[in-house]
């Protein structure tokens, strides 16, 4: 078991956005958490990453509670987030987003070998190969034509795609993606599902949010529904979208909608 | 190739022998040092320090009161201000940087420990000799070979002296800006956030870039004291807090050349155009309010966008 919650539970004064959520995630699946705006998915990610701390309950990474750490420590443990809404350093190029991404990897090939790397003539301690991998994820995602473009003039496909490129760059264990899909074209998502088939064969163990209901069905490998902070269906995809509270507080209201 | 652009520094001297001229730029290198070593955490790392006026005059007065108390060298004066711009600044940073004090409320609380600091040195007369200030009267003296020990006295000497700790200063510089520091330095100025869920840790880089700047600034004050030969407690005010932030702004914060080239007009200007000391405050402030609203980026930044364009 790579990461587990157990009874985790946040309010926000008096409003519960999260609770008492308890579920595991095994190494190398792809997990998705599905469930209409506001039923507390980003609060889900944001207090595994460290964003926030729980109310109550324990989050377990690798056998160890992370709940109450800082987000960086949670990210050099392995944990690493994408944003719904795409957070990128928008005055710098695609490509030196993506070396500063390469914290994490630099960090731990180099540790403290780092400090030769900034004597000018020491060129070997300053990871050429981790810096080599800048361009193989450019060429993954699809953004090696636009790489000394700066960040704020993306279209919002690419910012998601260069969002994802840091954290492949971060080469975490787990890799939390919020709404990955939303907002894409078709060939945009073709290639991401591409990327994250990539990923998966690399070992990395995903957990997907969305709302929308096909694409997670598509690539997940298990699944859970919330719905006002509660759990109420877990299972395959499959078995998740037929469970009937899944369809009346979900498909139900949708349709509803229409 | 930058580095030659420092050779046109080390030809000056031999075509201009004017002392005065050779004062202005001796005065610029030195502010220019605290100028580039304040661009660290305020340009690069996007956090306004009122602490650099602060360090800048602390380690005036302990490198002085060093040397003089126990007749050591300058250099070795220099070490324990170093050392206690370093303490310093990890102690103020702490605080800061564990509340997370970002923006204006960071400004605030350096700036009541800078003012701090000024009253302690301003009221502890026997040891700093209060208003009045002390004289400094040791010179810094270098072994050269075939020269053999060279005191630093006239203008050629403390020309090259703070040329050579200037070049020392934007080689530092520019190797940690170069390096990952540089990096985490700019994900910080631009998005914490993001640089958090990257792995960055923000708290240890921000601390890093104030202590690294105001440890550069201690030698600057170092040097501008041994230099001007005395000091007072206004090294530490606001004023010269906000003559350095003026000289970034004027030369443009996104580089290491922009300060410099602050530092420059800003000191030199008075002196071309000779005024009294209230026209030449409303000079820096008019020069200043027009940089800004005309040059946003600096003159050095404006000049990088002209040539890019060209």
């Amino acid at each position: 078991m790579l990461l587990e919650l157990v009874e985790v539970t946040k309010r926000f004064g008096g409003l519960t956005a999260v609770s008492d959520i308890s579920f595991s995630i095994e190494k190398g699946e792809i997990f998705g958490i599905l469930g209409p705006n506001g039923s507390g998915k980003t609060t889900l990610l944001n207090l595994i990453t460290g964003i926030l701390t729980p109310t109550a309950g324990r989050i377990v990474w690798k056998a160890t509670e992370i709940q109450g750490r800082s987000p960086h420590a949670i990210a050099a443990a392995g944990v690493v987030k994408t944003f719904q809404n795409p957070q990128l350093f928008l005055e710098l190029s695609i490509y030196d987003n993506i070396a500063i991404a390469t914290h994490l990897p630099l960090q731990r090939q180099l540790g403290l070998r780092r400090l030769a790397g900034l004597l000018p003539w020491s060129a070997a301690a300053r990871g050429s190969n981790v810096m080599g991998r800048i361009d193989h994820i450019l060429a993954l995602c699809r953004l090696d034509d636009v790489r000394d473009r700066t960040a704020a003039g993306l279209s919002y496909g690419q910012e998601k795609m260069l969002g994802l490129a840091m954290a492949m760059m971060c080469e975490p264990d787990l890799l939390l993606l919020d709404e990955p899909a939303s907002g894409l074209g078709e060939d945009e998502i073709r290639t991401l599902e591409e990327v994250l088939r990539d990923l998966r064969n690399a070992a990395t163990t995903l957990c997907v949010i969305d709302h929308k209901v096909d694409f997670l069905a598509r690539v997940a490998d298990r699944a859970i529904a919330l719905q006002q902070g509660m759990m109420i269906a877990q299972g395959t995809p499959a078995d998740v979208l037929r469970h009937p509270r899944v369809i009346e507080a979900y498909l139900g209201r949708q349709h509803a909608r229409a | 190739m930058k580095f030659l652009l420092w050779i046109p520094f080390f030809v000056f001297p031999a075509l201009v022998r004017s002392d005065f001229i050779l004062t202005i730029f001796i005065f610029s290198f030195i502010l220019g040092i605290a100028a580039v070593s304040f661009n660290l955490i305020f340009g690069f790392t996007g956090q306004l320090s009122m602490f650099h006026a602060a360090a800048f005059g602390i380690a005036a007065y302990i490198t002085s009161l060093t040397v003089s108390l126990f007749h050591v060298s300058f250099w070795l004066g220099l070490l324990p201000s170093i050392g206690f711009a370093i303490v310093i600044s990890l102690l103020i940073g702490s605080i800061c940087f564990k509340f997370r004090l970002r923006a204006f409320y960071f400004a605030v609380v350096t700036l009541a420990f800078s003012e701090l600091a000024r009253l302690v040195i301003l009221n502890w007369n026997d040891v700093t000799n209060g208003t009045l200030g002390l004289m400094v009267l040791d010179k810094p003296s270098l072994w050269l070979p075939m020269v053999g020990q060279l005191r630093i006295e006239g203008a050629m000497g403390w020309y090259f002296l703070s040329l050579a700790a200037l070049i020392f200063t934007v080689g530092l510089c520019s190797l940690v800006l170069r390096s990952w520091i540089g990096r985490c330095f700019a994900a910080i100025r631009l998005n914490e956030d993001l640089a958090q869920t990257l792995g960055i840790n923000i708290f240890r880089y921000k601390l890093l870039s104030f202590t690294l700047a105001n440890a550069l600034a201690a030698i600057a004050g170092s040097l501008y004291a041994f230099y001007t030969g005395y000091i007072e407690p206004n090294y530490l005010s606001i004023n010269q807090s906000l003559d350095i932030i003026s000289m970034v702004l004027l030369g443009g914060r996104s580089s290491i050349a922009g300060p410099i080239a602050g530092a420059f007009v800003l000191t030199g200007l008075p002196h071309v155009i000779d005024l009294s000391g209230e026209a030449r405050a409303m000079l820096y402030g008019l020069v200043l309010i027009v940089t800004i609203l005309m040059m946003p980026q600096g003159v050095i930044g404006t000049f990088a966008v002209w040539r890019r364009a060209a």
